[in-house]
């Protein structure tokens, strides 16, 4: 068993189809990526070395490039203060909703499955200054006023992302915190029952420290999430009204398919990159510390 | 457990079914206006009972917005994918979690690294690779990216089951002449059938919906996926809502029914990749 277990034949043979194409599609794109980065090449014709005049520009001098690291930042403070408290709550409320329980659960997650295509292209419809719902319904509900059209708005362009962005990401975050009940044991409910502990003490004392490992989880997740946030603002908006809702993938593929800046388009895929990589790091720093088991 | 009090009960169900019909109901909304008449799109109510059925709309989706078209294309693009992943994917977890070789560890490592990398960051440089390998608007320029991308979530859920399962099934299967393909093929292959369903449905979903490389890649109508008919369609018949509503209810119904079929498993391998990344 051990002979056939260290052939070097068969882990080649096992290995190297992915490992290649892991390689070539993923890893050897960003080394492209790196030295048309430090061209000033336009997608067409020749084009000279530039070092690293891109990478600098866009590091001291790029403001968009800045609001897209912002609007993700953004992003991400209402994914963790609005979205995850909403859906940890509702993980709770679903957990304990007797024989609706998958009812719900199955609910919740359906936007995640749409293609963002459609799900993009039906926000749009709501947010339309015409036809659209939202100001039907503030029609309906005598607030007129407020009518307004919703992405064309510089101050509330960003916001309406944001909302859509929740909404579809909502069960993905409910789903996460469900898990996570599932595994607290039921003993533990009960108890704490017998020590007097009432429901809502139940919960903040036990139930969500214990859910703790999950969380981080969840938040790893919703940083990266974030940080890529792309098609929903290349269907929605294309990062206007005036690059205010900018994100960094959206604003890579704008410079270097609409500007034709492919050189400078490759130097912002570079630094998105390393941005992603140190944050991850980062993060496995921050939360390696364990809990304790239960 | 304590009995909750009725009211209670009633907020909690009340709770539920309002935040329930938020996130269905602009569902509820794209069905209903794909029957509507274009005309209707602009009166005062919210959803509306269409007077007729426009079936219509969904005959111009088939017809001008060539929905069959893109689709058997999705369906070709996906299906080599998922199947190519799964099987490349057991391959490589059976190599990182049973075979003896030194750079198993780090090899891991390197490709779970592959979570981290946004797809928006090659897809510049992988234009000009395509170009150079001659694959742009082929759906190799899809069915590559989209295999290597799937590679590390679903090696990490399956390489996480795989370490469940007993060595013992394996070593008797070895005495009795098996290879390690063998093993892996006809052993292993059968045990971790769910946990390869799981990959395989996460996977659908994400390539059945990816739009921005189909977006970029693929230039010529021919192999062009799903979710671009919608942006064509648009395009074309931009006064035809009723015809767009009704072909973005033929690109989300797919993903929706197999969500409702596979809700389990793929809940189950969602948490997992989750949990061990």
């Amino acid at each position: 068993m051990h002979k056939l277990l260290s052939s070097r034949i068969t882990i080649f043979w096992l290995v190297a189809p992915s490992l290649l194409l892991f390689l070539v599609m993923i890893c050897l794109p960003i080394a492209m990526s790196g030295y048309y980065g430090m061209t000033n090449w336009r997608g067409v014709g020749s084009y000279d070395f530039i070092g690293l005049a891109n990478y600098s520009k866009i590091l001291f001098h790029d403001e968009v490039f800045w609001r897209s690291l912002w609007n993700a930042l953004l992003l991400l403070a209402a994914t963790l203060l609005i979205q995850h408290p909403i859906a940890l709550l509702f993980s709770i409320l679903v957990t304990n909703a007797g024989r609706f329980e998958k009812f719900f659960r199955t609910i919740f997650f359906i936007p995640a499955v749409i293609s963002i295509v459609v799900t993009s292209k039906m926000w749009v419809s709501v947010f339309h200054p015409n036809f659209g719902m939202l100001n039907k319904l503030l029609d309906g509900v005598g607030l007129s006023a407020l009518k307004q059209d919703w992405l064309g708005d510089p101050k509330l362009a960003i916001w309406c992302i944001i909302v859509v962005v929740m909404w579809q990401g909502f069960g993905y975050a409910l789903l996460l915190y469900y898990a996570g009940l599932q595994g607290i044991p039921k003993d533990l409910y009960e108890a704490a029952e017998l020590d007097g502990a009432g429901r809502v003490t139940l919960y903040t004392k036990v139930v969500i420290p214990l859910l703790t490992p999950m969380v981080r989880v969840a938040v790893v997740i919703a940083v990266t999430a974030c940080l890529k946030q792309m098609e929903t603002i290349f269907l929605m908006t294309n990062g206007g009204p005036a690059n205010t809702t900018q994100f960094v993938g959206n604003y890579i593929y704008k410079t270097a398919f609409s500007s034709s800046l492919y050189g400078y388009g490759n130097a912002i895929s570079v630094i998105f990159v390393i941005i992603c990589l140190i944050i991850t790091v980062i993060m496995n720093k921050l939360f390696s510390k364990d809990v304790g088991e239960f | 457990m304590k009995t909750t009090s009725p009211v209670l009960k009633l907020i909690q169900h009340v709770i539920l079914w309002f935040v329930a019909l938020i996130q269905i109901f602009p569902l509820v909304w794209l069905v209903n206006y794909s029957f509507l008449k274009s005309g209707d799109f602009f009166g005062k109510n919210i959803l509306k009972w269409p007077a007729v059925f426009e079936w219509k709309n969904y005959n111009s989706a088939f017809t001008s917005g060539k929905v069959p078209h893109f689709m058997l294309n999705s369906l070709i693009i996906t299906t080599v994918t998922i199947l190519a992943a799964a099987i490349l994917s057991l391959m490589l977890s059976y190599a990182l979690t049973r075979m003896e070789w030194k750079l198993r560890k780090p090899t891991m490592a390197f490709i779970l690294l592959g979570m981290i990398v946004p797809i928006h960051s090659t897809l510049l440089p992988n234009f000009i690779l395509f170009d150079w390998l001659h694959i742009i608007d082929n759906p190799l320029s899809l069915i590559l990216p989209y295999i290597a991308f799937s590679l590390p979530i679903s090696m990490l859920i399956i390489s996480g089951f795989v370490e469940t399962i007993p060595r013992s099934i394996e070593e008797s299967a070895v005495i009795d002449g098996s290879s390690i393909y063998g093993v892996i093929f006809r052993i292993l292959l059968p045990i971790t059938k769910p946990a390869i369903a799981a990959v395989c449905i996460m996977n659908f979903i994400s390539w059945w919906n990816e739009f921005i490389m189909a977006n970029t890649f693929l230039t010529s109508e021919k192999f062009k996926t799903l979710p671009f008919s919608i942006m064509k369609f648009a395009g074309q018949y931009s006064s035809n809502y009723g015809a767009q509503f009704a072909v973005m209810t033929m690109i989300a119904l797919p993903t929706v029914i197999i969500y409702l079929m596979f809700t389990e498993q793929m809940s189950r391998g969602i948490t997992a990749g989750a949990v061990k990344g």
